[in-house]
């Protein structure tokens, strides 16, 4: 399946910018299941010094520096990015039941090397997401002893999907997983912070990952929340055959042909679309414009959605 | 002396006898002065027959090293206690003596150490080879919050990660030394080592050469060598990273950035422009090379690593990727103080060093291993250990059984050990177990007489050209004796501790010996006539430094005039009252009583401790700048700003105000004389007399429209003020006001008439309080500031002077209005802001984030 992904995102500042400097993780990378065919990213004002590099995990991070005095940053990012069937080689994602036991993922991530996508990076505190005991007493109904964790994991996804409120006006970009998850509401960013802070309050290694949902559903399929800006949903590493798992929990499914990922990490801020510091007096305004376009829909049944559990409706 | 050895070796004699009355080891502690059957050992009897001979001299000889240690502004930053302040640095009078050989057994654990750490940072963010052969898991470096994961994958410029390292060590009670802590992120107490030492050379010269005390001035000319190799043709020279004057170790960042010839910067001073390092200077950006911080890692980039810093410098991070500058010590270092990581120490030494650990670490078991768990879990449920404290693994204390920090297992009741427990069993990665090391001994004075304090002992190890040199003396700090005899690690100053200098007795060799060991000479240079350039924020400060001053000299000297009035002459107040309220010093309609005391003691904007405070505020950002004696007088002037004991300001008389007041006013002519005498004549003077000249002039303007007699509301207007409508009693206060009174006197000898008055203090170069004067001075410092901009000739600081100039020689006394007045005033805030966009303005982020 192809996807034609256009964002435009635009910052408004209440008063002159006259220096800025920015990071932005909005070029997606080429990976086991997805080759990204052509990506441009546009900056306006022009930068006087922009460079790429790739972060720790993978991430390709484009580097800008403006100073010309502006009052609006325009980033405009498109890409063409062909997304395999679910995850990993073309390998068919696996069955839930057919991944170990959680309890020996965990104890297997612990002693996993040091590479720069071992889940050893998943397993503590990040900047952003501690394990938490309260929220990982939530989730510790989902994994009763030898329960194989990608099945434990769907049942969690499943479960926030059904516990928590999306509720944009709830939270925003600065709330701790710990108040999200005693307001049991927030949006695809707080959901994905209280499931890894509750994944890695048994140990287990969960990360985070920004990328992009189809804004237009295929037919049949229901439109995907989220899918108008930039999402996020959280990788559990499932053992060394299977590897990381998407899980969605904002639309209570697995991660698989609709999602198009863009960062990884630890937290949002390890993978924040654009991050940065700027010379400012006064507030920002942010708009974020998504489109996902699927340019061979008719090619097959790759982007058909894995919901984790029976569709619930919400309140 | 009155002194002898008996049979035994031990010492005898009144004096002694009476320091030692009450010394008694603590038993199960070994003792440094006292060996096991209580006689002195043999390296600390010169000191001691040295105190005993001080005799009752010995108070006025510790007052002296705690004047000078005042004196020097060496202070630290308390954060316990109502709202952060300075306290006095507690130094302990009596050093710690270190014999040759047990200094030779530390110094060549301190060097093996540094080479292991530094392999182990090496490998960490390198190859990782470590790691590969099971020496150690990669756990233990991705649970560490200073595996700072963008340096990953890069070699640090220079080559180190370590610079700068240091050892806590405690000596336990079978007299070996054991490792409690590595400080790896940026050791402080180096500043403070060289000053303890200067301190005490004050009391206890006498003793220093026949001691043969090692001298610490070679160990720090060596590490400022190492920090100079990565100095460019045009560089700045290395730069003193510092988080500001908040900090609690502020004082000894000025401290030793004066002393090795530093640079001290803030982040924002810095920016980073094409992959390089650049300090902002008032003559435009100069690349730096080389940057010695005392700022945590994380804190140092807020754009790729935390993003709420606001002491770091954007893109800090990408320059050292690009191998442009060298840090000290290397962004990410830390990670070897991760707390888990002694655990491991003993088999990478093995590995790395192809020796057992010379120095040995606490006891230490990361419960990340089944077998450490194990252990662990055994202990908690066991009868009671009184030596394992269970402490967090990667230094994060969460909100569980840690959030007080580490916990002793022998003092948790049965509810705390379960707790325990079961967040060890749920992730045991969080936690280690470590066994307490019950620290040595030393003495203190107290009273005439010696008692014994636990105490730790900081080593310090410095990068050289060749490898790693350690600093032959040290950093103690002595407990209190109270809650720390069982636990090295609770001895700190936050919590009481004195801080001690360490002897290291000389073993002959060369380097070490026989030197008169007194205050270090910490370097000898080539003579430089320049100081480089001058960064903009300091410019800035020592700009605004004079300008609060000379407001707060203008606001005093309207508060003695009119103090004056109401206590000796009994004439009303002529107006000054209210121009203190238009001032913003006092609130309007307040008896004129009233005004002055609030303009003299209140705390609020305009009022004089405002001003002052904001003067000390500036003051102290260029610390390191300033002449020590000014920075006391401007303590000194802050302290006096409070009405006096148990008197609330409505309470205080005219004549405490008009006391106050002079002893406030000479006080700033205290701190201006310093200035004046001592300060070379660069740019950062040229910005203090701007600052200092601009403020005058306002504050004159001002005074003149006030009581320079009936002003026309617009110069150009066909009918001038009536001269002789002027009222001599205002014209008075001008003179006053203006200093002007002894001028006028001696040329004048009736009572005051305008136009001579105005003529005085408007218009005569040689009155220094004139107008005129000020001008033609602010037109001479602002020609003498470097060209700001990369286009020479087009100064608009100069241009702005210049137009001042035309305006202020347009005048005339005759028939000066108000507005002309004000006009001139206008033109002195348009060259202020000149100054400032020329030379100050931060054209790039120290702050504010886009989050999205």
């Amino acid at each position: 399946m192809i996807y034609r992904i256009r964002q435009d995102t635009t910052y408004r500042y209440a008063a002159s910018v006259p220096f800025a400097r920015h990071l932005l993780r909005l070029t997606p990378g080429s990976d086991d299941g997805q080759t990204v065919l052509s990506s441009v990213v546009t900056v306006t004002p022009a930068p006087y010094e922009t460079g790429e590099t790739v972060d720790f995990f993978g991430n390709r991070v484009i580097h800008v520096g403006i100073e010309t005095p502006h009052l609006t940053m325009s980033v405009a990012s498109t890409a063409e990015v062909r997304v395999e069937s679910g995850t990993g080689c073309g390998r068919p994602p696996p069955e839930p039941d057919s991944t170990p036991a959680w309890e020996a993922v965990r104890d297997a991530a612990l002693r996993a090397g040091p590479a720069p996508r071992s889940p050893v990076h998943q397993l503590f505190a990040s900047r952003l997401v501690a394990p938490d005991p309260a929220i990982g007493a939530y989730a510790a109904a989902s994994f009763p002893p030898g329960r194989p964790v990608l099945a434990g994991g769907m049942d969690l996804t499943a479960r926030i999907h059904r516990d928590f409120a999306y509720d944009p006006a709830a939270t925003d970009v600065t709330t701790p997983p710990a108040e999200a998850f005693a307001l049991r509401r927030g949006v695809c960013q707080d959901f994905a912070h209280v499931m890894i802070a509750g994944l890695r309050a048994l140990a287990l290694p969960a990360a985070y990952v920004s990328g992009y949902l189809r804004t237009r559903p295929a037919p049949g399929h229901r439109r995907l929340e989220g899918a108008d800006a930039t999402h996020a949903w959280v990788a559990l590493w499932c053992g060394p055959e299977a590897g990381w798992q998407g899980l969605d929990p904002t639309n209570a499914m697995r991660a698989g042909g609709e999602h198009i990922p863009l960062a990884f990490g630890r937290d949002y801020a390890d993978a924040a679309p654009v991050d940065g510091v700027i010379v400012a007096a006064g507030g920002h305004f942010l708009s974020v414009q998504v489109d996902v376009a699927c340019l061979d829909e008719a090619s097959g049944s790759a982007g058909a959605a894995m919901p984790v559990g029976a569709p619930v409706e919400k309140a | 002396m009155e002194a002898a050895s008996d049979a035994g070796g031990r010492l005898r004699g009144a004096g002694i006898d009476r320091l030692l009355a009450c010394y008694r080891g603590r038993p199960g502690a070994y003792d440094e002065m006292l060996d096991a059957q209580g006689g002195i050992r043999p390296h600390w009897r010169a000191l001691i027959q040295g105190l005993a001979a001080l005799g009752d001299q010995a108070p006025a000889r510790f007052a002296a090293a705690d004047r000078y240690l005042r004196d020097s502004g060496v202070f630290y930053r308390a954060y316990d206690g109502p709202g952060p302040g300075e306290r006095p640095w507690p130094l302990a009078h009596v050093p710690i003596v270190i014999s040759a050989e047990d200094w030779a057994a530390i110094r060549a654990g301190a060097l093996q150490r540094a080479q292991l750490l530094e392999a182990v940072l090496a490998d960490a963010y390198g190859p990782g080879r470590l790691t590969e052969r099971g020496l150690l898991p990669a756990a233990v470096i991705a649970g560490s919050p200073e595996f700072l994961r963008p340096l990953a994958g890069s070699m640090p410029p220079g080559g180190r990660h370590l610079g700068f390292y240091a050892i806590d060590l405690a000596r336990a009670p079978d007299g070996r030394w054991w490792v409690v802590a590595d400080r790896t992120q940026a050791p402080s107490g180096a500043g403070y080592a060289l000053e303890n030492r200067g301190a005490l050379a004050r009391a206890l010269s006498d003793l220093h050469p026949a001691l043969g005390i090692r001298r610490l001035g070679r160990f720090f000319d060596r590490f400022r060598d190492w920090l100079d190799a990565a100095r460019a043709d045009d560089d700045a020279g290395p730069c003193l990273l510092t988080p500001g004057g908040l900090n609690e170790t502020y004082f000894e960042h000025a401290w030793l950035a004066r002393q090795l010839g530093l640079r001290l910067v803030e982040g924002q001073d810095l920016t980073v422009r094409d992959h390089r390092l650049y300090l902002r200077t008032i003559a435009g950006l100069k690349p730096v090379g080389a940057l010695w911080r005392r700022v945590d890692a994380d804190f140092c980039d807020p754009l790729e690593l935390n993003r709420n810093s606001r002491l770091g410098v954007p893109g800090l991070v990408q320059a050292v990727r690009h191998g442009q500058v060298v840090v000290a010590n290397a962004l990410g270092s830390g990670l070897a103080e991760t707390p888990a990581l002694p655990a491991f120490l003993p088999a990478l030494a093995e590995a790395v060093t192809g020796q057992a650990l010379l120095l040995p670490n606490v006891a230490t078991w990361w419960c990340g291993q089944d077998d450490a768990m194990r252990f662990v879990l055994g202990e908690i449920d066991g009868p009671g250990n009184d030596k394992l404290s269970v402490a967090p693994a990667f230094g994060r204390r969460g909100d569980g059984p840690l959030a007080h920090g580490p916990v002793r297992l022998a003092k948790l009741d049965a509810a705390a050990r379960t707790a325990l427990r079961d967040a060890i069993a749920a992730r045991g990665m969080d936690f280690i177990g470590q066994e307490m090391v019950t620290p040595a001994t030393t003495p203190v004075w107290v009273d005439g007489r010696l008692e014994p304090r636990p105490f730790l002992l900081r080593v310090f190890v410095a990068a050289t050209a060749g490898g790693w040199s350690v600093m032959p003396g040290g950093f103690a700090l002595v407990g209190t004796g109270a809650g720390d005899q069982g636990d090295a690690r609770a001895i700190s100053i936050q919590r009481g501790a004195r801080s001690a200098d360490v002897w290291v007795l000389g073993d002959g060799h060369a380097e070490s010996g026989l030197e008169p060991a007194a205050v270090p000479t910490v370097r000898t240079v080539a003579i430089r006539r320049t100081d480089g350039a001058l960064p903009s924020r300091a410019a800035d400060n020592l700009f605004w430094l004079a300008r609060y001053l000379a407001r707060a000299e203008a606001t005093l000297r309207v508060v003695r005039a009119l103090a004056l009035r109401l206590t000796e002459r009994q004439s009303g107040d002529a107006g000054l009252a209210a121009m203190l309220a238009a001032w913003g010093a006092a609130p309007p309609h307040l008896a004129p009583s009233a005004a002055a005391a609030q303009a003299l003691f209140a705390i609020g904007q305009g009022t004089v401790p405002d001003l002052v405070q904001a003067a000390r505020a500036a003051a102290s950002v260029v610390r390191d700048r300033l002449p020590d004696d000014a920075l006391s007088a401007l303590d000194a002037l802050d302290a006096c700003l409070r009405p006096p004991a148990a008197m609330t300001i409505p309470a205080v008389t005219d004549g405490v105000v008009l006391d106050v007041a002079g002893r406030a006013l000479r006080l700033i002519a205290a701190v201006n004389g310093f200035q004046v005498e001592i300060m070379n004549r660069r740019a950062g003077w040229h910005f203090l007399q701007l600052g200092h000249q601009i403020e005058r002039a306002i504050a004159i303007c001002r005074f003149v429209r006030q009581f320079g007699g009936k002003m026309g509301q617009d110069a150009a207007a066909p009918e001038p003020a009536d001269p002789r409508q002027a009222d001599p009693e205002a014209l008075e206060v001008l003179l006053e006001l203006a200093e002007s009174w002894e001028t006028y006197r001696s040329r004048y000898v009736p009572g005051p008439v305008r136009l001579p008055v105005l003529d005085l203090v408007l218009m005569d170069e040689t009155n220094p309080r004139a107008l005129a004067y000020a001008v033609s001075r602010i037109v001479g410092y602002a020609a003498s500031l470097p060209a700001p901009g990369p286009e020479p000739g087009s100064s608009p600081v100069l241009a702005a002077a210049h137009r001042l100039a035309d305006e202020a020689r347009a005048i005339d006394p005759a028939t000066v209005g108000a507005d002309r007045l004000v006009g001139i005033e206008n033109r002195l805030m348009q060259l202020s802001n000149a100054v400032s966009h020329s030379y100050f303005t931060l054209r790039e982020p120290a702050a504010g984030n886009a989050a999205p």
